[in-house]
């Protein structure tokens, strides 16, 4: 299938900047799929993130947002409809005192009729589970319930893509797991793209794809249970794998499962 | 000190005054400061009272909610009732008093006017949604757009001001704690040095709000805002027959003063 979004050796550096903060990416990223961006600070996840929708442009190489090229400055609408973006401090995206009136924010910048403005801001707000708060303030929802909130503002506008830069880095764990659990189900349920960046590794576990990032390359790529059974490699990045997988790792046994189940079945098995 | 912030509270209801046109209020706001202008005799006064009084009743806002308002601008109201007492000139209440009667009618009608002023702009921002504030502000400040105004930007830099007012507050509150931890003191000292305390706060709240507004902008853009150009809105304003009889009631109330004026009640 067509991959929805293409990263072509895109290299990226700030005009001021000597560093090199994207060292040549190539990524593609497939229709429907849940692909999560693993990488500690620094490690240049969140500006391969704002590449996806035109907010930087690479300094040399090329990101399509299907077939659409983001330096061209004539599909940049376009390109930001296909592309939601939903950033890490909810407080800072969320633009309006009623929660209806901010979801409806997007649509209203489209230009979209006023009747089919209200259908989508209802059908987003149920998707994420907030419908019943669509008449409160903002700034007395919990921190989960606002980047619920910002996550259906941006499906207002029906975009292809989900994209969501550490969206739960400001979040308790309750907040956290709401926030988790909403994009899964949207990416299970409704066929969306979902790239969640993050530097938490128990919210990669569950996509399809895990993309390691470390000092403006990718260092891994595969599924979760690929990338987190180099456990040499990710321990060289600073970064974490899940328990299951550094036990049998310790035991020395094959790494080829991830849930507590299947991982003590095999210890058992080994044991025999 | 910082909860007393009433600036752009809104308690939402569903009264005859809710449902009104943000438009029809904004200009009935307007009709209502130029008829409380007019007022000289007591007759006009007691007029602009018994409206006020009668849009309150019909807003179900309490009075208790509307003097919480008046609480900050309570020094100038008494230093304005003292200064009309004291310099007026004219015939003394009782020989030998420094308070003339005109001194005394000139400090009630004053007081009047300002509690009357901000009784009335409140009654406004209470019943109504910001968003339809600024809604309803936009569109009556339009025609304005021919001469160059940049219509859309201003109330978009209002709305927004109003909706980062409460997360400015908590911060400010976040901030004070901070420094109060590390042995600030905020309470006491003369007011030069209460005022050197306060820096402080302002810095790191100058720094965020900047950082904020950055992320804010980005964070809009990319839900495809380009500014007011093709722009539709989610909740449609319509004059409706309510809104007709409203602008009605507040023609007659100024064409009453007038009136009041002219005869000199």
């Amino acid at each position: 299938m067509e991959p929805i979004i293409r990263f072509e050796n895109v290299h990226f550096s700030y005009p001021e900047g000597e560093r090199e903060i994207l060292c040549g990416v190539n990524l593609e990223i497939a229709e429907g799929s849940f692909v999560a961006v693993l990488g500690h600070n620094g490690s240049g996840k969140s500006t391969l993130f704002k590449h996806m929708n035109a907010i930087l442009l690479p300094s040399s190489g090329k990101v399509w947002v299907r077939d659409m090229d983001t330096a061209d400055e004539d599909r940049l609408l376009d390109i930001r409809r296909t592309v939601g973006m939903v950033f890490q401090n909810p407080d800072n995206q969320i633009v309006a005192n009623v929660v209806e009136d901010d979801v409806a924010f997007a649509p209203e910048n489209l230009g979209v009729p006023s009747e089919e403005i209200r259908d989508r801001v209802d059908a987003a707000l149920k998707q994420v589970g907030m419908y019943e708060f669509r008449m409160h303030a903002p700034h007395l929802l919990s921190g989960g319930q606002k980047q619920r909130v910002a996550i259906a503002g941006v499906l207002a506008m029906q975009p292809k893509v989900l994209a969501l830069d550490e969206p739960t880095a400001m979040l308790d764990p309750q907040g956290r797991k709401e926030v988790i659990d909403t994009v899964t189900r949207l990416c299970r349920e409704k066929g969306m793209t979902v790239v969640l960046i993050t530097h938490h590794m128990e919210e990669c576990v569950g996509a399809d794809r895990l993309v390691v990032m470390s000092n403006g390359s990718i260092v891994a790529d595969g599924t979760p249970l690929e990338v987190f059974s180099q456990v040499e490699l990710m321990e060289r990045e600073g970064l974490d794998v899940p328990e299951t997988t550094r036990v049998l790792h310790e035991l020395g046994l094959p790494k080829t499962a991830m849930d507590p189940e299947s991982c003590a079945a095999i210890i058992a098995s080994a044991k025999s | 000190m910082l909860k007393d912030i009433t600036l752009g509270q809104f308690f939402p209801g569903d009264t005859p005054v809710h449902r009104l046109d943000p438009r029809s209020k904004i200009l009935l706001l307007i009709v209502f400061i130029v008829a409380l202008f007019m007022a000289s005799g007591w007759a006009g006064y007691g007029l602009m009272v018994l409206v006020t009084a009668l849009c309150m009743a019909i807003s179900r806002i309490s009075p208790r909610n509307i003097f919480k308002g008046l609480k900050p601008m309570l020094l100038i109201i008494v230093f304005t009732a003292a200064l009309n007492l004291f310099y007026t000139q004219g015939t003394p209440l009782f020989p030998g008093w420094p308070i003339t009667r005109e001194g005394l009618e000139r400090s009630v009608a004053m007081v009047l006017r300002i509690v009357l002023l901000i009784a009335g702009t409140f009654l406004l921002t209470y019943t109504t949604s910001p968003m339809a504030l600024t809604d309803g502000m936009e569109r009556l400040l339009n025609p304005l757009k021919k001469i160059g105004l940049p219509v859309h930007e201003i109330t978009m830099m209002m709305s927004m001001a109003l909706r980062f007012i409460p997360t400015l507050i908590e911060e400010t509150d976040k901030i004070m704690s901070a420094q109060k931890a590390r042995g600030a003191d905020f309470e006491n000292g003369n007011l030069l040095q209460r005022a050197k305390a306060l820096l402080p706060i302002l810095v790191p709240l100058f720094v965020s709000s900047f950082r904020r507004a950055d992320e804010l902008a980005v964070a809009m853009e990319s839900r495809c805002y380009h500014g007011g150009s093709g722009r539709t809105r989610m909740k449609q304003l319509h004059f409706q027959a309510l809104d007709l009889w409203a602008l009605a009631l507040g023609a007659l109330l100024l064409a009453a003063m007038i009136l009041l004026r002219h005869f000199g009640l």
